[in-house]
């Protein structure tokens, strides 16, 4: 799987650059306009487009029949994707923190709940969004993957609003705001798993021409 | 002797095509040459034995293992048509990648070819050449102590200076007595050159498996009028077809037929010859 994830790496190596300063930008912008910490709701999933430029790219240059006949299961090439998925979205987390706790240190109002909060909500979105896209990317022709990839980001939405409201059942959310985007986080966690596993299964027994 | 590839009764149904119980070996030490018309289930079979394709039927054996593991895997060199790396990357880049793929990859190995080949190690592979390409498909290929390589119409769309520098490519791989080859193409001429084996597909199936020599040594054919037609035994055809002003009839063996039909003119048929006649001719 090393030689795999290298080898995405290097395909999204130029984009990263130019995601890594649209969000040191944005940063810096948003703290004008909102708080800071919004910019970790955006950044994992911004970070994550990258994911889809590397199976456009495998797509083009049919990448996947000629990596399955190296010594590289099935299993393998899909959990990469994932993995590559996650990698980034933390990334872009990290890369997202560096202009908040610049601002802070320079005074700004930015506490450990606004950013916990925030990095919660940006987590779970990406998360839901990849358990959409990444097996539909995989699955299907790229045309159809790009659209499903635009979708996903506005489902995710509504699938965090309802996991909300049905935790707001059990739990008054608005006394334990953080708490309740926990558990949306824990959900969207376990989606994304059986989100791979599912795709790994239907990839076995895929015909690769 | 062993066989580093043996395929036996494979089959895979679509909507509009059957490979149909398709069997045949590479012996090892020897290149085998899969030919047939486009469309004929010469990929198709290759898919089906690396398991790109769930076959319905059918056995698989690669290098004495049933079936393809990682360790097989390991020791199969595939190259198709184009070069299936992304082009983003340099064949420098593509060496940090097959390092982390290949246990067995072999850096110095794959230097070596790309220098032989002329192949520049940083300029990326969207601005190769497809002759370029197929060049960097090969040397990856070769470079992790391949025991069985597969190329599947690798060297169609080149021009002839480059298919010739690639079949001695694979002439030199042969040379090792434990390396063998399959090679799928439909430009015949380059397998008369390098073949040891001849496995023709037409319409999904096996016509014949035979070695080239006998092809372009026994099998002749019989050119002649329709009166001379008509007395040829039927028995000695294996297929014919009638031309604008003659008849074509191939035959197993040229030399036996000149001494029974010593007034017909029996030539050496090329495989192109014995390809065309086996999809155009009747039986």
């Amino acid at each position: 799987m090393k030689g795999v994830l290298l080898k995405d790496l290097y395909i999204a190596r130029s984009n990263i650059l130019v995601t890594v300063v649209s969000l040191v930008v944005l940063g810096f912008g948003l703290s004008f306009l909102l708080e800071t910490s919004a910019l970790l709701v955006l950044a994992p999933v911004a970070s994550t487009t990258a994911v889809f430029i590397s199976i456009t790219s495998d797509a083009a240059s049919r990448w996947n029949k000629n990596v399955i006949t190296m010594p590289v299961s099935r299993g393998q090439i899909i959990g990469e994707k994932f993995v590559f998925y996650i990698l980034l979205a933390v990334l872009g987390l990290i890369t997202a923190l560096l202009p908040c706790l610049a601002l802070g240190f320079f005074g700004a109002d930015i506490t450990l709940y606004s950013l916990c909060l925030y990095g919660a909500i940006g987590i779970s979105a990406t998360l839901l969004a990849g358990g959409i896209s990444l097996p539909c990317a995989c699955l299907f022709d790229p045309e159809k993957s790009q659209i499903v990839f635009m979708m996903s980001f506005m489902a995710s939405t509504g699938m965090i609003a309802g996991i909300v409201l049905l935790t707001n059942l059990f739990i008054p959310v608005k006394e334990n705001i953080l708490l309740a985007f926990h558990i949306v986080l824990a959900i969207s966690a376990v989606w994304f798993f059986v989100s791979c596993r599912v795709a790994v299964k239907i990839y076995q027994k895929r015909d690769i021409t | 002797m062993t066989n580093a590839l043996t395929v036996s009764g494979l089959t895979k149904t679509y909507q509009d095509f059957v490979l149909d119980q398709v069997s045949f070996s590479v012996p090892s030490g020897s290149i085998v040459g899969l030919i047939g018309e486009n469309g004929a289930g010469k990929s198709t079979t290759i898919h089906a034995a690396l398991g790109l394709i769930q076959k319905e039927a059918g056995q698989v054996s690669v290098l004495g293992r049933e079936g393809l593991d990682g360790e097989t895997r390991e020791e199969i060199g595939v190259v198709f048509d184009g070069s299936n790396y992304p082009e983003i990357l340099s064949p420098r880049k593509l060496n940090r990648v097959m390092k982390n793929i290949y246990r067995s990859w072999d850096e110095t190995a794959y230097f070596r070819l790309l220098k032989q080949f002329s192949l520049p190690p940083e300029k990326r592979i969207k601005q190769f050449s497809k002759g370029m390409k197929m060049k960097l498909a090969i040397s990856v290929a070769l470079s992790h102590h391949s025991r069985l390589l597969i190329l599947d119409e690798a060297t169609s769309g080149l021009d002839p200076v480059i298919r010739d520098d690639i079949l001695d490519m694979l002439l030199d791989f042969v040379q090792e007595e434990d390396h063998s080859i399959l090679v799928s193409s439909h430009i015949t001429s380059d397998l008369e050159k390098i073949a040891d084996y001849i496995v023709f597909i037409h319409e999904g199936k096996v016509v014949f498996s035979r070695p080239k020599d006998e092809l372009v040594e026994q099998y002749g054919i019989i050119k002649c009028g329709a009166a001379q037609f008509d007395a040829l035994d039927k028995t000695d055809m294996i297929v014919y077809r009638k031309m604008d002003c003659e008849w074509q009839v191939l035959v197993a063996d040229r030399e036996k037929m000149q001494k029974k039909y010593p007034k017909a003119m029996v030539v050496p048929a090329t495989i192109d010859e014995i390809m065309l006649l086996y999809v155009k001719g009747e039986k």
